[in-house]
């Protein structure tokens, strides 16, 4: 089943802590159920989006590389 | 984690950065932080203080090269800038520490609006650092 998207974060260009600042601006104007699509180029990332989406109770679907960027659908609590 | 509270002692730049980005880590995640600045850190709670804000000791000569790097990484450079970016979280407050405020010359006149105020190291380590869930000094 494929995920739809509700809205795409690209950070790449940005690294610690600004792709987690943004993830979760981004993430308060979502409802609950509604997924967001985070683009990064930071390989902190790997650790830090699993581990935030962890703390927060977000879902973390998908986390992948495409073209040397980190991919991950998160589905918001 | 839902509170932290913070304790900064040193004004140079880069040593202020990694407490006031660890803040709006926290804070951008609905934590509630609480930073008491001691010491020479309390001139960062000044316009003019944080102004004058440098790299010092060895690494002086690299205050240019790391604002430009860490204008890249999508933060302000300056570091009155992040402050003002933290308390837009709604999430942050910033105490002057008042033995370091009559040392320093910090006053209600010249305390940044973000600022809470100036209070006693003691009632902040009893309200804020004891019943937080994590305490960390720099």
């Amino acid at each position: 089943m494929t995920n739809k998207l509700t809205k795409t974060l690209d950070t790449c260009g940005t690294c610690c802590p600004m792709p987690l600042v943004n993830s979760n601006k981004a993430m308060k104007d979502l409802k609950s159920g509604e997924i967001l699509e985070v683009i990064a180029n930071d390989p902190a990332t790997c650790d830090d989006i699993p581990a935030w989406c962890k703390r927060t109770g977000n879902d973390l679907l998908e986390s992948d590389t495409v073209d040397g960027r980190y991919r991950y659908l998160i589905k918001k609590a | 984690m839902k509170t932290m509270a913070i304790v900064v002692r040193d004004d140079s730049y880069d040593k202020l950065l990694t407490p006031l980005v660890f803040a709006y880590l926290e804070a951008s995640e609905g934590c509630q932080v609480d930073m008491l600045f001691v010491n020479w850190a309390v001139l960062a709670l000044t316009e003019e203080g944080a102004g004058k804000i440098k790299i010092q000791g060895k690494y002086a000569d690299q205050d240019q090269f790391v604002r430009e790097q860490v204008t890249k990484i999508g933060l302000p450079n300056d570091i009155n800038k992040v402050i003002k970016a933290l308390k837009e979280t709604g999430k942050v407050s910033f105490y002057a520490c008042s033995m370091a405020s009559n040392i320093f010359g910090v006053d209600e006149n010249n305390l940044i609006p973000e600022a809470e105020g100036i209070i006693g190291a003691s009632w902040f380590l009893n309200e804020k650092a004891v019943k937080a869930d994590h305490c960390q000094y720099f």
